[in-house]
C-alpha cells in the first residue's frame, strides 16, 4: 500500500456512502465492537445507543439506560461481549452490550467527581482507565469495578487517556496540552509528553487542549489532536495532529489538517494499512475526514460535503467505517421551530462508508 | 493590607457624617454641574444627596444561562454539567459555579428575561441603554444615566469608571445626549490613565503656571464654541487631577485579595472595581470579554464560569463584609443569554428570548429567584421582563422613582426608563 501513489490510494480508499442511521438526539462518538456485531454510540441524552448489525438491516435496539448527562467515554473488552462507559455525571459502568436489555455488570456512581471525559480498555482487557473534569486518571478492575490505581499530576481537566499497545503504560492528556505516561503495574508517573502548542489562554479562557489520541499499531508513535487555538469564545484555530516518538517523548511531525474554520481535531485513528484517519469539526457545518499517510504532506482523500464530524470508527472487517456528523444547518440566533411550534435540537446521524474496493468486487461475484 | 486612602468603616462613617452637609459642593467644584438637564432639581439635588453606588458587572457576548444561573441538567438541551444546591434552599444554580451558590441568599436572579436583540452590534448599546422608545435621541448607557442622575458624589473621583481589558481612556459615547462628560472613564487593563503623575521636575507652582496658562487656552478656544465641549475638556481635566490625586488606587493590590479574586484578567479587575468603589466612584462597571462561546461553550465555559464564580463572590463577600451592600447596587449581566440548541461547533448561539440577570445590594430583595423558564429551557414560563423593566427597577432601587424623573434634553422632557415598562416588584426590597 504505502508504494501507491496518493491517486491509487484515493481510489483504493475513498469511502463510498453507504447508509445514514438516523439518530434523535446529538452523539459524542461511535464505535463498533470489536466482535464486529454491535455499534454503539454515546448520546448527550444519557443513553448507549445501540444497533445490532447482524440482521439484513441494520437494527436499533433498546438503548442502554443508566447514565446521567453526556456519555463521553466508552470502550470495549477486546474479547467478551463488555462495553464500559462514563458520562459528564461521573458514572462508570459496564454492561453486557450483546443482552436484550442490559442491566449493569457493574457500577460506580462517583468513578469522577462530575465530567468523565474519556474511557480507555487495556489490550489485555484486564483494566479499564477513566479520567475528567477533576483532574484525576483512575485505573479500575473490568472484572468489577474495583479500584486499582488513583494517578494524580495533571492540574487542569484531563480530556483524554490511552493504553499504549503493549498495556503496560497508560497515557493521559489535558486540557493544557500536558501529556502524562503512567506505568500501568505501579500507578507512577513514567514521563511527560509537551503538546502545549494545542493550548493558549485568549482573555479569560483556556483555549484548546488535547482533543482525540491514539497510538500507531506498532506502538512506535504516539498521535494527540486538537487545535492550534486562534481565538476563544468561538474559538477557531488549525486542526492538528502532533506525532510523538514513544521512545524519546519527542515531537517529531506536525500534521495541520485544515483552515482555521475546520478548528478541531476531533478523532484519530490508525488505519490497519498504515494511514491516519482523522476527523475535524469547526464551524457549524465546517467538518471533515481526511486520509494521511505520515509520509506525505497533505492527505490523499479529504471529504468534501460533511458536517461537523466528531468521531469515526472502523469496523472489524477493515471495511466499514462510521462517522457521526452533527446534522446540518445546527446553527443560528433565531428561534427554529417546527410546524407546531416546538423548538428544534439537532441530532447526530452515523454515516457508514465502505470502500470503493467492495463494490467492484461485489460487482465481479 | 489597609486601603491606602481610609479605612471602610470610617469611610462610612464620613459619609454618614456628610450627608447632612451640602453633597453637591465637591461637584460642583469640579465644574460637573450634575444638578442640570433635570426636569426637577429639587429632587435632583435630594437624590444627589444619598449615597448611592453601582457595580455593574459586564459578561460582554453572552454568558450562558444553562451552564450558570438557569441550569437544566438531564433535558434535551442541558449540556453535561450537574446542578448544585445553594444557601436558598431549594434553588440549584450550575456546578460551575460553587462559591456563588453559598451566596445565593445574598442575590436576586430573575430567570424570566426576555429582551428583543439577537446581535451584539444592536444587544450590547440597546440593552446598556435600557431600550428605551425611539425619540429621535440616543439615550445614555446606564453608567452615563447614573452619572447624570445621582453625580459623582464627594470622593473627587469620576462618576462613571469602567474597569476593563485593553485600552483606556474617556469614552463619551456612553453618554448619549446627555453630553459628553457623562461618558465613562476607562481604566485598561488595570493601569492608571498614561502621565498619571506629575513629573518630579515640574514643582506645584509651576504646575499652577501652566494650568492657568492651560485655562486661558481653553476659554479662547470655547469662545465660539458649544458650552459642552468646553465643558467636557475640563470634566476630563479635573478627573485626571483628581486621579493624580488617588494614584494609590493603583498600587499593586494585596495578594491575598489576588488569591481571593481569581489572579486573572476577571479577577483583578473586580478587585480594582472594589477599591473604587471604597473610595467612592458613583458607578464602577467591571467588563469581561470573550464570552462569545460559538464554539467550544462547554469546555469554554468549564474555563470561564469559574474565574467568574470566584471574582463574583469574591467582591459580593467583601462588599456583604464591609456593609456596602446597603448602598452598592450590584448587577451581573450579558447583552444576551445562550441557545438552548447546540450546534455542530459543540457551541450555543445568541439567545435573547429566555436568560437570567442577577443583582444584590441596595433596595434589592435579597434571596430571591423570580421568574421561570419551561422544563427544557427554551422559553419564559412565566412573566417576561424586558430591560426596560430591568432600569425601573434600578433606578428605584438606588432611590430614583423612575415614573416621575425625566430628563431635559434642552426642553424635551425624556423618560430615563422605557415609557411601556416598570419596576419588578419582586426584586426590591420596597
Amino acid at each position: 500500500m504505502l508504494n501507491l501513489t496518493p491517486e491509487e490510494l484515493k481510489e483504493k480508499y475513498q469511502p463510498k456512502p453507504l447508509q445514514v442511521v438516523e439518530t434523535e438526539r446529538q452523539m459524542v462518538g461511535v464505535m463498533f465492537s470489536p466482535c464486529g456485531k454491535s455499534m454503539v454510540s454515546g448520546g448527550y441524552d444519557g443513553l448507549l445507543h445501540r444497533w445490532d448489525l447482524t440482521q439484513e438491516e441494520i437494527t436499533e435496539q433498546d438503548p442502554i439506560a443508566g447514565h446521567q448527562g453526556w456519555i463521553q467515554g466508552c470502550d470495549f473488552h477486546p474479547s467478551s461481549s463488555r462495553v464500559f462507559s462514563g458520562d459528564s455525571w461521573g458514572r462508570l459502568a459496564c454492561y453486557d452490550y450483546l443482552q436484550a436489555k442490559p442491566e449493569p455488570i457493574w457500577a460506580v456512581e462517583s468513578a469522577h467527581d462530575g465530567w468523565l471525559r474519556d474511557v480507555a480498555v487495556s489490550p489485555d482487557g484486564t483494566l479499564v482507565a477513566s479520567c475528567g473534569r477533576d483532574q484525576q486518571v483512575r485505573l479500575w478492575a473490568t472484572a468489577d469495578g474495583r479500584k486499582l490505581h488513583q494517578m494524580s499530576g495533571h492540574e487542569v481537566d484531563v480530556y483524554q487517556v490511552g493504553f499504549h499497545p503493549d498495556g503496560q503504560y497508560l497515557v493521559s492528556a489535558d486540557a493544557h496540552g500536558v501529556v502524562r505516561k503512567w506505568d500501568v503495574k505501579t500507578g507512577q508517573e513514567a514521563g511527560e509528553f509537551d503538546a502545549g502548542e494545542l493550548f493558549s489562554v485568549v482573555r479569560l479562557q483556556d483555549v484548546g487542549g488535547v482533543h482525540a489520541m491514539t497510538f500507531s499499531g506498532d506502538g512506535k508513535l504516539l498521535l494527540v489532536g486538537g487545535t492550534r487555538p486562534k481565538n476563544g469564545g468561538n474559538v477557531q484555530g488549525a486542526p492538528l495532529v502532533l506525532v510523538f516518538d514513544w521512545e524519546t517523548r519527542k515531537q517529531i511531525q506536525v500534521l495541520e489538517m485544515g483552515p482555521t474554520s475546520d478548528v478541531y481535531v476531533r478523532d484519530i485513528e490508525f488505519h490497519p494499512d498504515g494511514f491516519l484517519m482523522v476527523a475535524t469539526s469547526g464551524n457549524p457545518g465546517a467538518g471533515k475526514l481526511h486520509f494521511q499517510r505520515l509520509e506525505d504532506e497533505k492527505p490523499f482523500f479529504t471529504s468534501s460535503g460533511f458536517s461537523n464530524c466528531h468521531a469515526i470508527s472502523l469496523h472489524a472487517d477493515g471495511e466499514r467505517l462510521a462517522v457521526t456528523m452533527t446534522s446540518k444547518g445546527s446553527n443560528g440566533n433565531g428561534r427554529p421551530l417546527d410546524k407546531d411550534g416546538n423548538y428544534l435540537g439537532n441530532s447526530s446521524p452515523i454515516h457508514l462508508f465502505g470502500r470503493p474496493k467492495e463494490e467492484k468486487e461485489a460487482s465481479g461475484t | 493590607m489597609q486601603h491606602p486612602l481610609c479605612q471602610p468603616r470610617e469611610h462610612l462613617l464620613s459619609r454618614r457624617q456628610l450627608l447632612g452637609q451640602s453633597g453637591t459642593a465637591l461637584a460642583a467644584g469640579l465644574g460637573i454641574g450634575a444638578l442640570g438637564g433635570l426636569v426637577q432639581p429639587l429632587v435632583a439635588e435630594e437624590l444627589q444627596k444619598k449615597q448611592r453606588q453601582v457595580l455593574f458587572i459586564w459578561i460582554d457576548g453572552g454568558m450562558s444561562q444553562l451552564e450558570s444561573w438557569d441550569p437544566k441538567p438531564g433535558t434535551q438541551f442541558g449540556g453535561p454539567f450537574r446542578s448544585i444546591p445553594t444557601s436558598l434552599p431549594g434553588v440549584h444554580v450550575s456546578e460551575l459555579m460553587p462559591k456563588t451558590s453559598k451566596l445565593m441568599h445574598l442575590l436576586a436572579v430573575d430567570r424570566g428575561v426576555h429582551t428583543q436583540d439577537n446581535s451584539h452590534s444592536a444587544g450590547v448599546p440597546r440593552i446598556q441603554r435600557g431600550d428605551p422608545k425611539d425619540r429621535g435621541v440616543t439615550y445614555p448607557y446606564f453608567g452615563s444615566a447614573v452619572s447624570k442622575l445621582i453625580g459623582p458624589g464627594e470622593s473627587g473621583l469620576p462618576a462613571y469608571v469602567w474597569v476593563k481589558p485593553g485600552s483606556g481612556g474617556f469614552q463619551y459615547k456612553d453618554a448619549g445626549f446627555l453630553g459628553p462628560k457623562y461618558g465613562s472613564l476607562a481604566i485598561g487593563e488595570g493601569q492608571a490613565p498614561e502621565n498619571l503623575l506629575l513629573p518630579d521636575s515640574i514643582s506645584a507652582s509651576a504646575d499652577d503656571t501652566r494650568n492657568a496658562l492651560r485655562r486661558a487656552a481653553n476659554e479662547r478656544y470655547a469662545k465660539n464654541r458649544r458650552p459642552q465641549v468646553n465643558e467636557a475638556h475640563e470634566y476630563v481635566f479635573q478627573t485626571a487631577r483628581s486621579l493624580m490625586r488617588q494614584r494609590e488606587l493603583f498600587q499593586e493590590a494585596d495578594p491575598k485579595d489576588v488569591a481571593r479574586y481569581g489572579d486573572t484578567p476577571l479577577g483583578r479587575d473586580m478587585l480594582l472595581g472594589r477599591r473604587m468603589l471604597e473610595a467612592g466612584v458613583t458607578f464602577v462597571k467591571v467588563n469581561s470579554y470573550g464570552w462569545d462561546t460559538h464554539g467550544d461553550n462547554f469546555n469554554g465555559h468549564a474555563s470561564l464560569m469559574p474565574r467568574f464564580d470566584q471574582a463574583f463572590s469574591a467582591i459580593v463577600e467583601d462588599l456583604d463584609e464591609r456593609g456596602m451592600l446597603d448602598h452598592v447596587l450590584v448587577i451581573a449581566m450579558s447583552e444576551f443569554g445562550r441557545t438552548p440548541r447546540i450546534n455542530g461547533h459543540i457551541g450555543r448561539d445568541h439567545w435573547p428570548e429566555a436568560w437570567s440577570i442577577a443583582m444584590t445590594g441596595r433596595g434589592v430583595r435579597k434571596g430571591t429567584v423570580i421568574g421561570k423558564t419551561n422544563a427544557l429551557g427554551t422559553f419564559v414560563d412565566s412573566e417576561e421582563h424586558d430591560i426596560g423593566d430591568f432600569f425601573h427597577t434600578w433606578f428605584h432601587a438606588l432611590g430614583i422613582d423612575s415614573k416621575e424623573v425625566e430628563y431635559d434634553n434642552d426642553g424635551q422632557p425624556l423618560p430615563i426608563a422605557h415609557d411601556d415598562c416598570k419596576p419588578i416588584r419582586e426584586l426590591l426590597v420596597s
